[in-house]
């Protein structure tokens, strides 16, 4: 059976000797190319790739991030990272088994890592990432979306909220549900998220004013946002304090 | 995203405090400890015993001469060592001139301070008439003058040898360190792999341009390589700068732009050899490479009377992380070769400025005599 492959690079000349090698291999087609992650989830969620050869090292959402964001697929593909240089990630891909090629990729090497290309599970990508803090931090969150995934970047979202067995994303452009836990996005996403309330978290970049209703409950104002968040009490004067509201 | 806690701020430059490369500096061994100590005591009674050789009188009076002139010196010797530990801290941080100046000031005191008090002993009855006829020179005034002459030209001396071994201690330990740091700061691997992959890329597609990129690439290392030319004209290291992005442009395509604004500058300028390859190479690794659009990379110069400035600056990464450790390295290598090279009279700056990174180099203008003829 022929597989189909997706390459992922941010550099020209890499995809375009990636293509060439695998026109030389047989047995593969190259489904499609993407510059960077947000373009691979696209593609992914689109075309169905059997396979996805992924940089590592992309502006903006790292190849480690897409991987992480392709796994929430109904049918992910199997991904294989390819990278110039990058002691961190190989030290990483061993640990975890996960196939990795080094550029230049030799022709054999991309047919063997081609066989044995394996899907890879969410918690092991997790793992993956978390080997560089510098790079553990997504830049997107991502909410399964019948065939496709949605990426939800980052700065756009005001608030997650703990709801059940899943977490609700309050963005600029609606809100959806996500399978992070709360407690994973408190630990990840800790400079830039605080904890309101026992099932909420705010962008703390958002945060304009606290409000206190006739009740005696406060209430946090995101900008941008017209709903308002339960405060508890203790957190309150502590958030005053801390950004001056 | 945290705005209030991300507002540009000045990047913190290396602490200037045991900085080889700070200006320079009055160098005085630790006076206040033991060693140093013991090493005046010893110096000054063998100075003792030439003063008192050199007199050339009896026997009898050889005795009593040493005596009395080790008793002088061993006072003035221990007096100086204690106000120069009292002082040295203060002393540490002032300027050459002033420093020297107030050590010296310091000695003569001491000088002048032991002196009047053999003259006050000399003159009282306290120590007996045997005693006092010994302390007691001819003429106080000549004592005092003859004492205090001794003082400037020996103080001045040792000062003088103080400023040059530790100048010397100085340079020796910057060359250490810039061999260190020139190790570290050696072209990324990063770069390394990711040209030989785009060559691979052309060898099929454009023979033409992967021939060119071979003969860059061999002329990057061999400017890499040559330790031994630590300083080359300003125009050959524009052009290892130009390789370099000739390099990097094949790579990142139109994401990558370099302005050049360098016509101004005197290309018979002598500077340390990789002063501007570095610095191309950080603004495109952490200015260009990690944003989606890419973006402009301005090199610019400028001779202002007798100085060379140069500045490079690139956008910043759109996440915001700019002071990476490759970047520390670099800016540490640069400005220790521009010391060794011009001690003194260069400088190194780093800053952040809105949303750009501005790397400021000033040096003065030297030109290159020996290769004046080749060009």
């Amino acid at each position: 059976m022929t597989q189909r492959v997706l390459i992922v690079d941010d550099e020209l000349p890499a995809r375009e000797r990636l293509r060439r090698l695998l026109a030389g291999l047989g047995d593969c087609a190259v489904c499609a190319e993407a510059a960077t992650g947000q373009e691979c989830l696209r593609l992914a969620g689109e075309l169905h790739p059997d396979v996805v050869l992924m940089d590592v090292r992309m502006p903006g959402m790292t190849g480690l991030e897409a991987a992480r964001h392709l796994a929430l697929l109904p049918a992910p593909p199997a991904v294989v990272f390819t990278t110039a240089y990058d002691a961190h990630a190989l030290e990483a891909f061993e640990a975890q088994a996960i196939g990795y090629l080094l550029k230049p990729v030799r022709a054999e090497k991309l047919a063997a890592a081609l066989q044995r290309a394996a899907r890879l599970a969410g918690p092991q990508l997790a793992r993956l990432a978390a080997v560089d803090p510098a790079r553990a931090v997504r830049t997107h969150v991502a909410a399964r979306l019948g065939e496709q995934v949605r990426l939800i970047p980052v700065p756009e979202i005001y608030y997650f909220a703990a709801d059940q067995k899943y977490t609700t994303v309050r963005h600029q452009h609606g809100s959806d549900l996500i399978e992070d836990p709360l407690r994973a996005l408190e630990d990840e996403f800790a400079a830039q998220f605080l904890r309101v309330h026992r099932n909420a978290l705010v962008n703390i970049g958002r945060l304009t004013a606290i409000e206190r209703d006739a009740a005696g409950q406060y209430h946090v104002v995101l900008r941008g946002l017209d709903e308002r968040l339960a405060v508890s009490r203790r957190l309150a004067g502590e958030l005053r304090e801390r950004f001056h509201l | 995203m945290a705005e209030a806690g991300r507002r540009p701020q000045p990047l913190r430059t290396d602490p200037q405090d045991r900085d080889p490369g700070a200006p320079h500096r009055l160098n005085l061994p630790d006076f206040c400890a033991a060693r140093a100590v013991l090493a005046v005591v010893l110096i000054v009674t063998l100075t003792a015993i030439v003063l008192t050789v050199a007199r050339q009188t009896s026997a009898l009076r050889f005795w009593l001469d040493l005596a009395r002139t080790s008793l002088f010196l061993l006072w003035t010797g221990l007096g100086s060592a204690a106000v120069l530990c009292l002082l040295r801290q203060r002393l540490a941080a002032m300027a050459l001139a002033a420093a020297s100046a107030i050590a010296l000031l310091g000695v003569l005191a001491v000088i002048a301070v032991v002196s009047v008090a053999v003259l006050w002993l000399g003159s009282s009855a306290l120590l007996g008439p045997r005693a006092a006829n010994l302390l007691q020179p001819e003429s106080p005034w000549r004592f005092l003058g003859a004492n205090l002459g001794i003082g400037v030209i020996v103080g001045g001396l040792a000062l003088r040898y103080f400023y040059v071994t530790g100048e010397w201690r100085r340079n020796v330990e910057l060359q250490a360190r810039a061999r260190v740091h020139a190790l570290q700061a050696r072209i990324r691997p990063h770069f390394l792999f990711n040209s030989m992959n785009t060559i691979a890329s052309l060898t099929r597609s454009d023979p033409a341009r992967a021939e060119e990129a071979v003969e860059d690439l061999a002329d990057l290392f061999r400017a890499n390589l040559n330790e031994q030319r630590s300083s080359i004209t300003l125009k050959e290291e524009l052009e290892v700068a130009r390789i370099y992005q000739r390099i990097e442009q094949l790579r990142l395509g139109e994401r990558l732009q370099v302005v050049w604004d360098v016509a101004d500058l005197p290309m018979r300028a002598l500077v340390p050899g990789l002063l501007m390859q570095p610095l191309l190479e950080n603004a495109i690794y952490h200015g260009v490479e990690p944003r989606a659009a890419g973006g402009i990379v301005t090199v610019s110069g400028a001779l202002d009377g007798d100085t060379i400035g140069l500045t490079v600056r690139n956008p910043l990464p759109e996440a915001g992380d700019a002071a990476h450790s490759g970047n520390r390295i670099a800016l540490a290598n640069i400005r220790e070769r521009l010391e060794l090279l011009y001690p003194g009279r260069s400088s190194v700056e780093a800053n952040r400025l809105g949303d750009e990174y501005i790397v400021r180099l000033r040096f003065p203008y030297v030109q290159d005599t020996a290769r004046t003829l080749a060009l």
